[in-house]
């Protein structure tokens, strides 16, 4: 109790320091005003009081409605840091099989930027074997087996366009609708519009794969100018889930409850005093923390799984893979998180060296994918989840139908510069259509002839099935309006049931 | 009065009839009160200031009287409804002034209260039709905040395709943005908007409509005048219309402005098809899981009492008194509680009790909610009994029972739940023939028993490389 009472003392401290002539004289002012005023809405507010929410706490957490009935609760996105080459997984171009290793045609490329590709590339075939798969008879690579199964629970994007070449914008643009740093992700939009189902675990957690992570950084699960409990929240499926959750040596639960009640208490003057939304979210991330020192271990082991399951996604417990966040994803929708956000990385396919060669490295990248994400569609499925979960499958650009010529030379081996102008992404669950597909390419992949459809689409579709209309969910922000989406976005209607 | 009117100034002072009728408003119920409150001895010395106020009202109320005269006279106003309202707002300034004259000599004391009480019943109703007259005669009505919510207009239609030109698309906008002013009580210009053959008619000045051309119609060539112009429609500081609004109505009047057409039936501009691109419904209204009519907002007390047992009750959406129900932070919820849920019985239309405690007999209570729509039932306690009693729930739509207890015996009940569009079965103890005659017996439900399985290939765990070693 007596680092309770210090922490008391400090508080006492701060806030004198707040009482001087001119605070005085401004709370005297204030306050008339807002006596006056609270009288006057006050009398206006005779009928609101009958609205259905219960008297709520402070907790910005607290589940909201969304503008419309939803389809989806919850949303898994799985990202591809790097950037897949659609090309070898999704967009089967015969025809560039015919032109491989000819020269690029200039009119291709005038006008054109390239992040690597200098004067003229050669084209490179697709080093994948397609067929047709599922009733609706879309085209899946070897690359994909146990994917290729699945098609008809997916509906894909096969002309998604974005306007950034570089993996750090791009990947930005991708989660937060721009391309600067600044803004909220998707993850953080939807958390702060939809709040937390589950009040013992985070409403945005966040599930990299080991190795690298993003090359935007921590921003793309960030909140941007939101309240920063908005953020995601970063969980390893190795080691401790959460980093610093735990209790330090010699702390039992009890004192740090009590420790936790006291930093609140003086949080909560805090929050009288000035209002500010940061200190809620530094409240309820204490609470948070707390709850999830009990929730979290538990909903973050996959030990106790049946073996039936490790089989299916190919899990190894206590390892930092793929596959272990795909089952977690399961598990943590499962929970009532509203938003898992899985990035993996280690796809960008230049073919500077073998790991980075579409049919060596990419190759392995796609088998270490496909059974997880197979796995995951089918045990949303059978536990009846599919029906209320979006899942979301890309990279933040695609790859060129060129082969890469970095500073104009040949590159040991057969890969791809990032491309803007048309890739595949899948969406799935939810009141997706099933085995649908909206968007076609040219000849050779190079540029959407068709449904062509851009980044704040998208997102405008995710949203949408979380039953908001994108253009209405704003948040105000230096004096004006923002919006996940700017002032862009269509949702898909193709793609939905 | 005549010299006013022929100078111009007459409707000069007629528009400050909205003013001035606020005056005898406030005061003579300041005046009645004060009336009122000085019938109680301790009160009594309040009497002396009733005949100032009265006198104040009374001149407030001839004055008001005039200027509203003096507004009717430039027309555009339901006959009845203002003659009503002339009337009873005359009636007011007439009572104000006799008992004016009774307070002053000292007269008919014993009818002072009943006088003023009159007064301010004669009051009431004249600012009542006033109002109608000004804002619309359901500008009240449609607010009362106890009747039935209105469906959201976008469900009438799930494509632009089938949606009525005129019904679903030019009338709405008519009735945000015209109404006011061109209704039944309120026919400015002598015109008509609140119905297709009102349209057709036009105003005092000849047909809105001309030709299918939009351009050399009233009705769109005045939206399209710059704002300051005297004719411009709607006038300068009331809500226009917006891009959308106006490609819409020129394409309405281009098609000769048919009454019942649907989009289809049609031609459509190249400007018209961009137009409705940008109109998306927000929020189809075809959700699978949710009923077509609304329902009232649920009681607090109900919602606390569940909220209060760890249970989260959420609206399913903003402005929808339907609510959806997760027991995710609440394992102990169980059948003790289940009573709890029947107060919102009208609400709960999804309701997650995986992981809870429920068990058999609170079913039967679930069971008797009638919206509920999604049942989630995962690893509860809930056995083939429980699903006898609900077999009771025939508009129960998605219903999960993964990881419980039952039997082909208690699918046995589900049979006749031909609402039933999606069952969860995996890991539960039914049989592959159990199941085979719930397929048969809901041919279109999707019956999941789960326990998928990959094939096991090669590839799975090769290692592609240039040189395999």
């Amino acid at each position: 109790m007596i680092m309770a009472e210090k922490i008391i003392q400090e508080a006492n401290d701060r806030a004198a320091r707040f009482f001087s002539r001119r605070h005085f004289l401004n709370d005297c002012v204030t306050g008339l005003g807002a006596t006056a005023l609270g009288s006057l809405l006050g009398g206006c507010n005779l009928f609101s009081g009958s609205s259905a929410a219960p008297v709520q706490s402070l907790n910005p957490l607290e589940p909201r409605a969304p503008h419309f009935p939803a389809r989806a609760k919850s949303v898994i996105y799985l990202h591809m840091a790097g950037a897949p080459s659609q090309l070898e997984m999704f967009d089967y171009k015969p025809e560039l099989e015919k032109l491989h290793n000819q020269l690029c045609p200039q009119s291709i490329l005038e006008g054109k930027k390239f992040a690597f590709i200098r004067g003229v590339p050669r084209m490179l075939g697709p080093q994948a074997v397609f067929q047709q798969h599922g009733e609706s008879r879309a085209w899946v690579s070897d690359y994909m087996p146990h994917f290729a199964e699945r098609v008809d629970d997916v509906s894909f994007l096969k002309a998604v366009q974005t306007d950034q070449f570089n993996h750090g914008p791009a990947q930005l643009f991708m989660h937060t609708g721009s391309a600067r740093l600044g803004r909220p992700s998707i993850g953080s939009w939807v958390t702060w519009g939809l709040g937390s189902e589950n009040s013992n675990l985070p409403g945005f957690v966040v599930l990299t794969s080991g190795g690298k992570t993003p090359d935007a950084g921590k921003s793309v699960w960030g909140s941007g100018f939101l309240p920063s409990v908005y953020q995601g929240v970063q969980c390893r499926s190795k080691g401790e889930p959460v980093l610093y959750l735990s209790d330090p040596d010699g702390l039992n639960r009890d004192l740090r409850y009590q420790g936790i009640q006291a930093i609140n208490e003086v949080n909560r003057l805090e929050y009288e005093a000035f209002q500010d939304p940061e200190i809620l979210s530094r409240i309820s991330q204490y609470e948070l923390a707390y709850k999830m020192q009990i929730s979290v271990p538990g909903v973050m082991d996959i030990n106790n799984e049946p073996q039936y399951i490790h089989e299916l996604y190919g899990t190894e417990p206590g390892k930092e893979s793929f596959a272990n966040n795909c089952l977690l994803a399961r598990k943590l929708v499962e929970k009532g998180v509203r938003f898992v956000q899985l990035f993996d990385w280690g796809w960008d396919a230049h073919g500077t060296d073998e790991a980075t060669a579409v049919n060596y490295g990419m190759r392995n990248k796609c088998r270490e994918i496909d059974k997880p994400i197979s796995a995951l569609l089918l045990d949303l499925k059978q536990r009846g989840l599919l029906d209320e979960t979006l899942v979301v499958w890309g990279g933040e650009f695609g790859r060129t139908p060129m082969q890469e010529n970095r500073d104009g030379k040949d590159m040991p081996y057969m890969g791809r510069d990032h491309h803007v102008e048309a890739f595949t992404m899948w969406m799935a669950g939810a009141g997706v259509k099933r085995g649908g597909s909206w968007g076609e390419t040219d000849e050779i992949g190079f540029s959407a002839v068709k449904g062509q459809v851009a980044v704040h689409d998208v997102h405008a579709t995710i949203l949408q099935q979380l039953g908001f209309d994108h253009e209405k969910m704003t948040y105000q922000f230096q004096g004006r309006p923002f919006r996940l989406t700017d002032v862009h976005g269509h949702v898909i209607q193709e793609i939905l049931g | 009065m005549t010299i006013l009117l022929q100078s111009g100034w007459g409707l000069f002072i007629g528009r400050f009839h909205p003013l001035l009728v606020h005056l005898p408003i406030g005061i003579l119920i300041i005046a009645f009160v004060l009336e009122w409150l000085s019938r109680f001895r301790q009160l009594a010395v309040l009497g002396a200031a009733v005949l100032p106020t009265l006198l104040f009202g009374a001149i407030s109320a001839v004055a008001a009287c005039v200027a509203g005269y003096l507004l009717s006279l430039s027309g555009g106003y339901d006959e009845a409804a203002l003659n009503l309202h002339m009337w009873m707002g005359i009636a007011v300034a007439v009572l104000s002034i006799v008992l004016c004259i009774f307070r002053k000599y000292g007269l008919f004391r014993k009818s002072w209260l009943p006088v003023s009480a009159l007064m301010i019943l004669a009051l009431s109703v004249a600012g009542h039709y006033g109002g109608n007259l000004t804002h619309g005669e359901d500008y009240l009505t449609a607010a009362w905040p106890f009747g039935k919510k209105q469906a959201p207009a976008a469900a009438a239609y799930k494509n632009i395709d089938d949606a009525k030109v005129y019904e679903h698309l030019v009338q709405p906008i008519l009735e945000k943005k015209c109404y006011t002013c061109h209704n039944e009580q309120k026919l400015k210009g002598g015109l008509r908007l609140d119905g297709i053959a009102h349209i057709r008619a036009g105003g005092e000045n000849g047909p809105v409509l001309k030709d299918s051309i939009p351009e050399m119609s009233e009705l769109y060539k005045r939206l399209i005048l710059p704002e300051s112009d005297d004719h411009r429609m709607p006038p300068k500081g009331k809500p226009q219309l917006t891009p959308l609004d106006l490609e819409i109505l020129y394409w309405w009047i281009q098609q000769g402005a048919p009454d019942s057409a649907t989009v289809r039936e049609l031609k459509k501009s190249p400007r018209i098809q961009l137009a409705f691109e940008g109109m998306k419904p927000s929020g189809d209204g075809t959700h699978p899981y949710m009923p077509l009519s609304e329902t009232a907002e649920p009681p607090t007390e109900a919602v606390n009492a569940l909220v209060h047992t760890g249970l989260k009750v959420m609206p399913v959406a903003a402005n929808s008194g339907f609510v959806m129900v997760s027991a995710v932070n609440a394992p102990a919820f169980g059948n003790a509680e289940a009573q709890l849920l029947q107060p919102l019985g009208k609400q709960i239309v999804w309701l997650n009790l995986a992981g809870s405690a429920m068990g058999d007999s609170g079913l039967q209570v679930i069971a008797g909610l009638p919206a509920l729509t999604r049942l989630q039932l995962e690893y509860t306690g809930v056995t083939d009994q429980g699903l006898q009693y609900l077999s009771n729930a025939k508009q129960l739509k998605y219903l999960n029972l993964t990881g419980t207890k039952i039997t082909d015996k208690g699918l046995g009940y589900l049979h006749k739940q031909a609402g039933l569009q999606e069952v969860f079965l995996y890991g539960t103890g039914v049989s592959a023939a159990g199941v085979e005659q719930l397929r048969k017996a809901l041919p279109d439900a999707n019956v999941d028993t789960g326990g998928y399985r990959m094939p096991v290939l090669a590839t799975d765990t090769a290692v592609f490389r240039k040189n395999p070693s």
